[in-house]
């Protein structure tokens, strides 16, 4: 059984690389590429958080429910 | 002043507890406007005929009446509880077991849209207890209630302070009620 890379490359525009170069200089990001996976982690817990939550029409649907239960008039 | 609640989705064993909380000697408020049925053959141990959740949203619910006392506020009732001091045992229980029995008590097959949106409010309400100052909270599942009242109990009891008598509380677990059970594949 072949082993999954850990890493794999995405490829991005190059001047878009030269400007987050610029961005990270004097940060803690070490890389170009250490940069571009924390913006995308963020950016994907974000997506996440908002798929769990209890949006308003999950919660239209749990009041149409309550008052079929009784529990809402 | 403290409130003393009892929480959870409808249907995971809510009526339950009051009655064991009941039965074990707090002061439990309820009235009888609903009445006990083949859903819940011991009654519902609720205020308002259970519609409690609408005081609560338009701010009329006279909580400082009930100072000491247990009341039943369900999931969705507690995003309109107001600032005060509560304890709240809130229950759990398998959420296919939730859908089967809020089923038939509706007539009609919940779908996955709707276990979705419980599961999501369950979550969200659990996220409240746990952030909000003013609650102290216990998490109680209905199926470890059947399985062993007497550990539950007594756990329920530490977080009460002790103020529960529990023999006479465990004789409010009747294991021929916990009906809708999900089968077990093994």
């Amino acid at each position: 059984m072949v082993e999954d890379k850990k890493y794999t490359t995405v490829s991005i525009p190059t001047p878009l690389f030269k400007k987050i170069e610029e961005r990270i200089k004097g940060t803690g990001f070490t890389s170009v590429s250490s940069y571009v996976t924390y913006v995308l982690r963020e950016i994907i817990a974000e997506d996440e958080e908002s798929e769990e939550a209890f949006s308003k029409e999950d919660e239209e649907r749990v009041k149409e429910r309550l008052r079929a239960l009784g529990y809402l008039d | 002043m403290v409130n003393y609640i009892v929480s959870g989705l409808e249907r995971s064993g809510t009526s339950m507890m009051m009655q064991i909380l009941y039965l074990g000697g707090m002061k439990v408020a309820f009235d009888h406007k609903r009445k006990p049925d083949e859903h819940n053959p011991k009654g519902y141990f609720e205020l308002e005929g259970g519609k409690i959740i609408n005081r609560l949203m338009d701010g009329s619910f006279p909580i400082e009446k009930y100072d000491d006392m247990v009341i039943k506020v369900t999931a969705y009732g507690l995003k309109f509880l107001p600032k005060g001091n509560y304890k709240i045992i809130y229950m759990l229980r398998d959420l296919d077991e939730i859908m089967a029995s809020m089923s038939k008590m509706i007539g009609e097959k919940l779908g996955e849209e709707d276990k979705k949106a419980f599961d999501k409010l369950n979550k969200y309400a659990l996220k409240l207890l746990e952030e909000r100052g003013d609650i102290d909270y216990i998490t109680v599942r209905y199926d470890k209630v059947i399985e062993n009242p007497r550990r539950e109990i007594e756990r329920i009891n530490n977080f009460l302070g002790g103020i529960l008598d529990v023999e006479a509380a465990i004789k409010a677990v009747d294991p021929s009620l916990y009906r809708n059970r999900k089968e077990v594949k093994r």
